[in-house]
């Protein structure tokens, strides 16, 4: 699934996991993996004894108050939106990146070419797309709006501070 | 009136190409139908039963002469030679073609015009008192605040995927003209101990399936903190507001699930967090805007005015005219003008191509250039001479555009109803017609005094029958439409919701019911009472017990 970052595809050097792979059959990958809040919950103590980095997928069903208190534990937390109404995410990030968290911001889940600029002006430092949803074309998205009138969480300032 | 500066026209300008190419890659099958959807909505453009609806936006009613002749020419152009007002003081056309809307929307933005958010799960348009800086009972013109508003609101990036949609409204004082109680947030201009001016806060009023009215959340909020709270209540309902079923999803219902006390405690710790930030509006900012709404240089020559003394005592017609259709100016000499869009047979709200230009030109020779649509959907003419107002009138009735019924039973608020939107159980628009017949009589409806009479063709509500002092709710029971009827409501500064009189009658019998109702009304009356206030004094049983009285 091709990521951005700072309006540009990279490489992408991590892992969702589901809880197949906690199942009996499944196994954990090797390397760096991000996993659902309730699944993390569940294995801590596993997922703490691992030599690579693991992160957390949170949504708008999670509550968020152990993970606002701990967030120097993750180098990683995705944002998942389980739907394209569902804009719960965008609170989410704005609220991460106000208790000042350094790590990754990343939007998981259905993300669309027209939301790629609100969630750059939430917050989001890496947004995954779907193979089949992603066009290079995409990424002129980030273009289309040249001023916005409101503050948010990026460089932009409220038009009446312009 | 608001003029766009570069950054508003660029903003506007861009929005079109972005839409434009949204457009071309949902024809070439690029962008998936239920994306599009989602985008289509953010810009105004409902699919209807018979054809695409475009819904433009009127911040805060305010259209000034140009804006009217582009409307008119969009309608011409792109439709089928009319438009119609809302309740939400936008306009809309009913026939564009899908592949037609983004040349629509360029026309629209030569002329400092959108369609941005007038539909979707988003922040809508904020509506406002029809008589803001002409009144003399306001405390202060709401229109600034409504235009602040309108810019912090427009392409937010965090709240344009709300759980549902999301509608403010503001009042300029103690008299509430804008509905603010049945709003997702009410906005209340008051003045404070200390004398200084900012906003009571209402939230979780609405309409709809389920009507409430608003509760306080705020007694008073100081005005550079106001975009700061909206956001801070914004945000709560957008992490906490429900999103497994749309019909629970308005702020009301989480509201009301929570109590007020509890939302109030999660909107202050946000607040807290939020009020000092980029949020602070500059009391520069709010100055500047407020420059956009200062009074016009109305002539003081215009007070010693005789002219209009001899008319009204020569002519009846207009007479009676005057005596419905205009209200008090805060200007001596001057009269606020309404033009009635709910003439005779004709749906409510409509107006033809050629009618928006005659109003354009009448704004221009009369009223400083300007118009404003009311949430009843009528239209104002806010600052006409007392000496023209003769002339004013003469013109407005050659177009059917006098019908002096402002306030009264046949200035029905009316949705279109079956005939044309996809969500409705019963039509409407028939009833209306059948309403009108029967009440023809325009003595006898003077005479009832004010009376607002609202009907919707479903449960969604858009015509607001639950505030209706008699509201009229279309329902479909197998498949043959009834119609059921509340009495006792009211979205004035008493607002409250309309009671089921009791079972609901067949199409034909409507009207007939309405008379039955008014004849009790006009037994029990006292003099010059309004029927609310009758209602309040007498209470449902005498209207049920006559209505539902077996046939002997």
């Amino acid at each position: 699934m091709p990521l951005l970052i700072n309006r540009k595809v990279v490489e992408d050097n991590w892992t969702l996991i589901n809880d197949d792979a906690f199942s009996e059959e499944g196994a954990v990958p090797a390397g760096d993996i991000i996993v659902p809040l309730a699944l993390f919950t569940e294995h801590k103590e596993s997922l703490a004894a691992r030599n690579n980095q693991v992160a957390i997928q949170v949504n708008g069903n999670d509550d968020l108050t152990q993970v606002l208190e701990n967030l120097e534990q993750f180098p990683l937390i995705a944002i998942d939106f389980p739907a394209f109404r569902d804009g719960r995410g965008f609170s989410i990030a704005r609220l991460l990146v106000r208790a000042e968290y350094k790590g990754e911001i990343r939007a998981t889940g259905d993300i669309g070419q027209d939301r790629l600029a609100y969630m750059e002006r939430c917050g989001f430092t890496a947004i995954q797309i779907s193979d089949d949803l992603f066009k290079p074309e995409m990424l002129n998205a980030f273009e289309e709006m040249s001023n916005y009138y409101q503050s948010a969480t990026d460089s932009v300032r409220a038009v009446y501070h312009q | 009136m608001y003029q766009y500066n570069e950054v508003d026209q660029k903003l506007v300008d861009e929005r079109v190409e972005q839409y434009r190419d949204q457009t071309r890659r949902f024809l070439a099958g690029e962008l998936p139908e239920d994306d599009f959807l989602a985008l289509r909505l953010m810009n105004g453009l409902y699919v209807q039963r018979h054809a695409p609806m475009l819904r433009v936006a009127g911040p805060y009613g305010m259209y000034n002469s140009t804006q009217l002749r582009k409307l008119a020419h969009i309608a011409r152009t792109y439709d089928k030679g009319y438009a119609h007002f809302t309740t939400r003081t936008n306009l809309q056309f009913n026939w564009p073609k899908l592949e037609e809307v983004p040349d629509i929307l360029a026309e629209l933005a030569s002329v400092q015009m959108h369609a941005i958010q007038t539909s979707g799960n988003c922040i809508r348009n904020t509506t406002t008192d029809q008589f803001a800086g002409v009144i003399a009972d306001e405390i202060e013109d709401p229109r600034p605040y409504c235009e602040i508003i309108r810019q912090w609101s427009s392409l937010h990036p965090e709240f344009a995927y709300l759980p549902r949609k999301f509608k403010i409204a503001i009042a300029g004082g103690p008299t509430d003209r804008a509905a603010t109680q049945v709003h997702d947030i009410g906005l209340h201009i008051v003045k404070n101990d200390a004398g200084e001016v900012g906003f009571e806060v209402l939230v979780g009023g609405g309409l709809g399936r389920t009507p409430v009215i608003g509760q306080q959340i705020r007694s008073f909020l100081a005005k550079e903190d106001l975009l700061s709270y909206l956001e801070a209540i914004i945000r709560v309902y957008n992490l906490n507001g429900r999103r497994d079923n749309k019909y629970k999803a308005r702020i009301k219902i989480l509201v009301k699930a929570m109590g007020v006390d509890a939302f109030r405690e999660l909107v202050d710790a946000e607040w807290e967090q939020i009020r000092n930030s980029d949020l602070k509006l500059p009391l520069a900012e709010i100055e500047r805007v407020k420059n956009f709404f200062t009074p016009f240089e109305y002539d003081e020559a215009a007070a010693t005015d005789t002219s209009l003394e001899q008319k009204l005592a020569k002519d009846e017609s207009f007479r009676t005219w005057y005596e419905r259709n205009t209200v008090e100016h805060k200007e001596a000499g001057y009269r606020i003008t309404y033009i009635s869009l709910k003439p005779y047979l004709k749906p409510a709200g409509d107006v033809t191509d050629a009618q928006l230009d005659l109003i354009a030109d009448l704004a221009d020779k009369y009223s400083f250039g300007e118009v404003r649509a009311t949430h009843n959907q009528n239209l104002v003419l806010a600052d006409v001479k007392n000496s023209d107002l003769y002339q004013v009138w003469q013109v407005l009735a050659e177009s059917d555009l006098a019908r002096p019924n402002i306030g009264t039973l046949t200035d029905m608020t009316v949705c279109p109803g079956g005939d044309f939107c996809a969500l409705a159980n019963a039509k409407t628009l028939g009833i209306a017609d059948q309403i009108n017949r029967k009440f023809e009589d325009m003595d006898y409806v003077h005479d009832l005094g004010d009376l607002k009479l609202n009907m919707s063709g479903c449960i969604n509500a858009c015509s607001h029958h639950h505030v209706g002092h008699i509201g009229i709710l279309g329902v479909d029971k197998k498949g043959e439409d009834w119609y059921q009827i509340t009495l006792g409501g009211d979205d004035g500064s008493n607002a409250a919701l309309g009671k089921v009189m009791g079972k609901s009658v067949a199409s034909d019998e409507v009207a007939d019911t309405l008379q039955k109702v008014i004849e009790v009304f006009v037994e029990q009356r006292f003099e010059n009472e309004r029927f609310i206030d009758t209602f309040h004094r007498i209470g449902m049983a005498p209207f049920k017990e006559y209505v539902y009285a077996p046939a002997n």
